[in-house]
């Protein structure tokens, strides 16, 4: 029984189901770190599937699918920017004008380029880059088996986004550009005062969030499912955001919480078997990531310290 | 030639004129000293001269040369560097980090943080601000925080450093300090705009003293040719007393009682160790004591603001140890507190909304939950009138105040209130001599009128001229006490850095003035 669940597979789906969460999450500690609160990320992931589709479909090239899916991530999250940095509106407010707007604008396109809603035409998709094969006996024979099954299945943003974890998290840590921002969403002022423009510190770590969203999107579009479903990112965002508070603010935090969370989607996929053992509704098992989202943010984590400026606008004096 | 030279600099506001054709010169290696009331006008010119604000009128001259400075980048290019009266530095990053913030030095983006340290270290010693450059600016004293803001300034490559109030929030040990501090400085070649309240200091330190009164400049002296008296008229325009009298004033009832208080910090450290104390009506009872020897904790107890975590408070022979602050507030207790922008305001409030908080479910400003404006604006003038708060209207948010009229609003609130105990804690903190007047006379009027006040101050002429007693902490306990007339600054000072028993200042001093123990 066990041995059903317990799999090389498993392990693998929770790599490929995190990709998405993590690219968003690390996105959103980007943006937050610089003071911009981004409840976006679901809206900009979503518009990032459809534009990359959308690409797909008219040239064939899911290369250039992953790319136009970056670019609409960071056209759309451009809005919030201005939104919150320029016009210093509220940015939970624009957040969800966004995920509203990209729900609306996504459907809405649907019906007019392909004249009808639920689902697009498959499209050509990205594989795995290695397609090794699993054979040999005995223990060594096992352990690759499970090394392969885990780690060497995967499609090309799995691995990039792994690469974009670290760089991240060494770029925050080591980089003028990390220590300006780390600084700006603490004290703005105190940024400003030493000569850093803060609003366009803050635009573009806004619009880096929106090409990582937007990135987001193209792995579930152009690598997982092979088409567009309206809402498909099914508050993928959402979780992203708990991702990167769970993970503290860091990008290898963001990536580690949602290997968890990914973790968590795929065990609720494999325990779906247990529906004839145990009697309870599959809608249990689909609760689980969001259950454990929950309790993660409640409790385990204790309080997590958010940047201190995060959410306010900076205003400069007259 | 000056260094720095202002002609003319006009800024105005929506209903001030803050700075009304405001001249100045500056030497190389000079000490200016920028006196004035609070709302004259100097942190506006000095903001204005860093970037932070654009005049609307005059000119900035650099080396004779025509500056054009419309943002801190440009005046930290010229050669300006400059402490603000409230610090801008990020607390959760190190010293270094914060100290080459903007200029970091490294290749492609990559910060070199070991070249950074050690530029960090060198200029530290060259100067002699001794520092821990590993440190994080959140566990730090306010007197290092100034330190790493002074620092940054020069790693910035600062010709002119413009202090606004550095001493405000120092000890008189750290303010000593300083000073050895600003001289290196000028010895180096620097120039120095200091931003004060304090006469002595002025003349102490200064080589030239100016003096503006309502945006303006209205004259100017040297150390020599005057004196403290005589500062403090050029700057309020009448005669000022700097020591109040005090009259006889017999005890009534006890008003606070606390016995054996115990409660811990922030890091769940033990700062308050069982402190006995009694205040009665009609007496002004002071708490001396080196910031961070558990004064904050003891007054937030008092105000219902912390958790005692042992021991009993009493006010008026009523329980008071697990109080709310509402309800403390309620029992008459009012509280000016020490760091008027993390409690004592709201800044995006205007100044009547501002002098209601706490008041805001009383009659005649509110009646079965609803606010009543009219009576609201009306005590919001009374009170800005009766404490000269310097602002076009009750309408402006608290924010554009000067710093001293912040502090005044917050004093008006709380004393205005009329409490049975007043808890004040630095009341004068950034006020200039006529407003330290002013307060002072309201604290023993209060005196006067038999209601209970808690002074705590880490100025000791302010405790000495106000206390009835002193009751000295040092490390979470009181140590001493006094009666007024026992009690004079040396001694004070002694026995507040563990004198007389604990821990010699000096052997701490000898030891290395590094505060966290880092390896610089
Ligand atoms: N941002 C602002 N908006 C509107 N008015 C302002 C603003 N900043 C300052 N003022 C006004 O300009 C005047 C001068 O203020 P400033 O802060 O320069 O005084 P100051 O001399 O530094 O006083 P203090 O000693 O109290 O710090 C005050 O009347 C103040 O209310
Ligand atoms: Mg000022």
């Amino acid at each position: 029984m066990l041995g059903d669940i317990i799999t090389p597979d498993l392990f693998a789906s929770a790599f490929r189901m995190a990709t998405p969460l993590a690219l968003a999450a690390i996105g959103g500690t980007i943006c937050e770190r610089s003071g911009v609160v981004n409840i976006a990320l679901e809206g900009i992931m979503l518009t990032g599937a459809f534009f990359g589709t959308a690409a797909v479909l008219a040239t064939g090239s899911p290369w250039f699918g992953v790319l136009m899916a970056m670019v609409a991530g960071v056209v759309i999250s451009a809005i919030h920017a201005f939104a919150s940095v320029n016009l210093k509106a509220d940015q939970v407010v624009s957040g969800t004008a966004i995920n509203l707007l990209a729900l609306g604008v996504t459907g809405f396109l649907m019906e007019r380029w392909y004249g009808h809603p639920g689902t697009t035409d498959p499209i050509k998709t990205l594989g795995p880059i290695l397609r090794l094969t699993a054979e040999g006996g005995g223990f060594l024979g096992e352990v690759w088996r499970w090394v392969n099954g885990i780690f060497l299945t995967h499609t090309p943003i799995v691995y990039i986004t792994v690469l974009i974890a670290i760089f991240a998290q060494w770029a925050i840590y080591n980089t003028r550009w990390g220590l300006r921002l780390r600084a700006m969403g603490e004290h703005p002022r105190a940024v400003d005062t030493v000569g850093v423009n803060v609003y366009r510190g803050r635009w573009v770590a806004v619009l880096m969030s929106g090409a990582l969203a937007g990135l987001a999107g193209a792995n579930l579009t152009i690598e997982q499912v092979g088409s567009f479903t309206e809402n498909m990112t099914n508050g993928r965002g959402f979780i992203a955001l708990a991702a990167n508070i769970f993970g503290r603010w860091t990008a290898l935090g963001s990536y580690g919480a949602s290997l968890l969370f990914g973790l968590a989607d795929g065990l609720q996929i494999k325990l779906q078997i247990l529906r004839d053992v145990i009697r309870i509704p599959p809608q249990f098992f689909l609760m689980l990531p969001y259950v454990l989202t929950v309790v993660v943010l409640a409790g385990v984590i204790g309080r997590a310290v958010a940047p201190a400026a995060v959410g306010e606008p900076y205003e400069k004096k007259g | 030639m000056p260094v720095l030279e202002l002609r003319e600099i006009t800024k105005v506001f929506p209903g001030v004129i803050a700075n009304e054709r405001v001249s100045l010169e500056l030497e190389k290696g000079e000490i200016v000293a920028l006196l004035g009331e609070n709302g004259a006008g100097k942190t506006t010119l000095m903001n204005v001269v860093y970037g932070l604000l654009s005049a609307d009128g005059g000119e900035i001259l650099m080396d004779g040369e025509p500056a054009k400075i419309k943002s801190p980048r440009q005046a930290i290019d010229h050669g300006i560097g400059m402490v603000h009266q409230h610090f801008m530095l990020v607390e959760p990053l190190t010293v270094t980090e914060n100290i080459v913030l903007g200029r970091e030095p490294g290749r492609l983006g990559v910060i070199d943080f070991k070249i950074a340290r050690e530029r960090v270290i060198e200029i530290s010693q060259r100067y002699g601000l001794k520092i821990d450059p590993d440190a994080r600016i959140e566990d730090l004293s306010v007197g290092m925080q100034q330190r790493v803001e002074i620092l940054k300034a020069l790693f910035q490559g600062a010709r002119v450093l413009i202090l606004d109030e550095p001493t405000a929030v120092l000890t008189p040990q750290e303010v000593r300090e300083l000073f050895g501090v600003v001289r290196s400085l000028v010895d180096e070649g620097l120039s120095v705009v200091f931003i004060t309240h304090k006469l002595e200091e002025v003349m102490a330190v200064a080589d030239r003293i100016v003096v503006m009164r309502d945006g303006r400049v209205v004259g100017e002296t040297r150390p020599e040719d005057t004196d403290e008296i005589g500062l403090a008229r050029m700057m309020v325009g009448r005669d000022v007393v700097l020591r109040v009298e005090k009259p006889v004033s017999t005890c009534g009832d006890t008003v606070l009682e606390v016995s054996d208080l115990h409660a811990d910090d922030e890091r769940g450290l033990e700062a308050v160790k069982g402190v006995s104390f009694s205040v009665c009506g009609g007496e002004v009872v002071a708490v001396a004591g080196v910031s961070g020897n558990g004064q904050t904790e003891l007054v937030d107890c008092i105000v219902g603001l912390r958790r005692p975590t042992g021991g009993t408070m009493h006010l008026k022979g009523k329980d008071i140890t697990h109080a709310s602050a509402r309800s403390s507030i309620e029992a008459g207790v009012s509280h000016i507190p020490e760091d008027r922008h993390r409690r004592g305001l709201v800044l995006e409030f205007d100044l009547a909304e501002n002098l209601i908080l706490g008041d805001h479910r009383t009659p005649p400003y509110s009646t079965r939950g609803l606010l009543h404006p009219k009576a609201v604006t009306t005590m919001a003038r009374k009170r800005i009138d009766d404490y000269d708060v310097r602002t076009p209207s009750e309408k402006v948010i608290a924010s554009n105040l000067s710093g001293g009229n912040q502090q005044k609003l917050v004093v008006a609130r709380e004393i205005g209130r009329d409490p049975e105990l007043l808890v004040a804690a630095q009341p004068t903190r950034g006020l200039d001599v006529g407003a330290i007047e002013f307060v002072h006379r309201q604290i023993l009027d209060e005196r006067a009128e038999g209601k209970a006040v808690l002074l705590v101050s880490l100025e000791l002429e302010e405790v000495l001229s106000l206390a009835d007693r002193i009751l000295v902490m040092y490390e979470g306990r009181i140590v001493r006490e006094f009666t007024a007339d026992e009690a004079d600054e040396e001694t004070l000072g002694y026995y507040m850095t563990g004198g007389g028993g604990v821990k010699l200042d000096d052997d701490a001093r000898q030891a290395g003035p590094i505060e966290s123990g880092g390896d610089a």
